[in-house]
């Protein structure tokens, strides 16, 4: 077997008194597309908020293509950190629940900012590859609107390309389509299926379990900071070996009434 | 006209455009530098070390606290005393304007930083984008459509506040406005003129802010 493209070893954060994430250990091959489901306040958005490095870790380490996106900040004694390569902080590409589009600038600047400052592409360069972008996920009509002037399925679209721009490694999605109107979020997760089906790595949280069913190449449920089932998404959802995992489902079935069940 | 009470005070028309043009000098220089070192010292007032904090602090709180007349006599007559160092009235008026107006700019750029959502650091800090371009290309842009308004309401009272320059003799207007009373007993003919010249240079200050607020907001729609 190849080497993962992510490794997440034994990874404990904590805000002050409270653990969030306890010993967390996961692999995620490339191309893989992992589903990570779970009540809130399981730690699932702190797990990518410390992978996209957004939060330091305490203990333990996280590996991106082999090299060291994060090392927990009271491990001693690791002295392979230090001379271990460092992972590129655009390898990771983050898409939040609110967008963070840069409301002051156009679409087009927002997509193009990053690979002209950060990668120094040549303007030309970065605006082709942002048409190219906005294209792909539907907005190319839209590349010189400010982003006030788009619905949230176009804005969180937007911010897919903006994300993909750095043509990262991996792809990170914290719950997309939470913020959505429900008519809206079909077109993000259409985005999303198309994106999978390139091949793109990618990390998602997310209470849409039709999505997860259908795309999902393996599905992470959590709860209380731990990883509790690791598993194919037909086996999770019709017989998780845990009781956990059961409940968790059977509330959400519930709540949803049935009504988008088979969505 | 020459005989009517405001004619004999116009007749010093030249030494008040003197004066303006002085106080202009003298307000450009302090809100150049106070705009500058403002901007400086609200991201060292954030910054996470308390070796810059502290002492930006410390600088803020007691510019803020002294009086902009005493400041403007300490570098006047206290530099050259002290290190031997003379900055004239002009240089010692509007670096002291300059010192005193940057700790309310400080403030008002803080403010304006810290009211910009912090999830936009996260989304430049995922793109990869460092400190300087985060704050140059995605958190002051924002910023400073916040800050406007208050930026240009202390420009004006910066000023108003160069008057104070006339307590170490440098000529500007307020100066000019008292040396034209005292020769021609007409103080209130002369302070008028004075206050009229006040609105001349002060009113486009506050047109052009809120000009530059409007574009903005219609931009951001």
């Amino acid at each position: 077997m190849t080497e993962p493209l992510i490794v997440v070893d034994g990874v404990v954060k904590r805000y002050t008194a409270e653990t969030v994430l306890d010993r967390v250990s996961l692999t995620v091959a490339t191309g893989q597309v992992m589903v990570v489901i779970g009540p809130s306040g399981s730690g699932k958005s702190t797990l990518l908020r410390c992978l996209a490095r957004l939060e330091p870790i305490q203990r333990g380490r996280i590996l991106i293509g082999g090299a060291v996106a994060a090392a927990g900040t009271e491990d001693i004694g690791v002295e392979a950190n230090g001379t271990a390569p460092q992972a590129k902080s655009h390898d990771v590409g983050m898409v939040f629940q609110s967008f963070n589009l840069f409301p002051h600038l156009t679409v087009i600047d927002n997509i193009t900012l990053a690979p002209r400052r950060v990668l120094g592409m040549p303007r030309e360069e970065a605006e082709t590859l942002a048409v190219d972008l906005l294209r792909r996920v539907g907005l190319e009509d839209k590349r010189d609107v400010h982003p006030t002037r788009l619905s949230g399925g176009q804005q969180q679209r937007a911010a897919i390309a903006r994300a993909l721009a750095m043509r990262p490694r991996v792809m990170l999605f914290d719950e997309v389509t939470s913020a959505l109107d429900p008519e809206l979020v079909g077109e993000v997760l259409k985005t999303m299926r198309s994106l999978a089906e390139q091949g793109m790595t990618m990390l998602v949280v997310t209470h849409e379990m039709a999505f997860a069913r259908d795309v999902a190449d393996e599905v992470v449920f959590m709860d209380k900071g731990t990883i509790v089932e690791r598993s194919s998404p037909a086996r999770i959802f019709d017989q998780p070996s845990e009781a956990r995992t059961r409940a968790f489902l059977e509330r959400l079935l519930e709540r949803e009434g049935g009504a988008r069940r088979t969505r | 006209m020459n005989g009517s009470p405001f004619g004999v005070v116009l007749s010093y028309l030249p030494d008040f455009l003197n004066g303006v043009l002085l106080t202009f000098e003298l307000g450009f220089v302090s809100v150049s530098l106070g705009l500058l070192l403002g901007l400086v010292l609200a991201l060292a007032r954030r910054s996470q070390y308390r070796l810059l904090r502290w002492p930006t602090y410390a600088y803020i709180e007691f510019f803020r606290t002294t009086p902009p007349l005493v400041q403007i006599v300490w570098l006047y007559y206290g530099l050259p005393l002290l290190f031997g160092f003379d900055l004239g009235g002009f240089g010692a008026a509007a670096v002291a304007l300059g010192l005193n107006v940057a700790a309310f700019f400080a403030e008002i750029f803080r403010a304006g930083i810290a009211g910009v959502d912090r999830t936009q650091w996260q989304a430049a800090r995922v793109l990869g984008l460092n400190l300087i371009d985060t704050l140059r290309f995605v958190i002051l842009p924002q910023a400073l459509r916040n800050v406007l308004p208050p930026i240009g309401t202390t420009a004006i009272y910066l000023i108003k506040d160069t008057a104070l320059a006339s307590a170490i003799g440098t000529p500007e207007l307020l100066r000019v406005g008292q040396l034209v009373a005292n020769e021609t007993f007409r103080p209130v003919e002369a302070l008028t003129v004075v206050a009229v010249a006040y609105f001349v240079l002060t009113y486009p200050i506050a047109f052009g802010f809120a000009a530059l607020e409007r574009r903005l907001s219609a931009m951001r729609a």
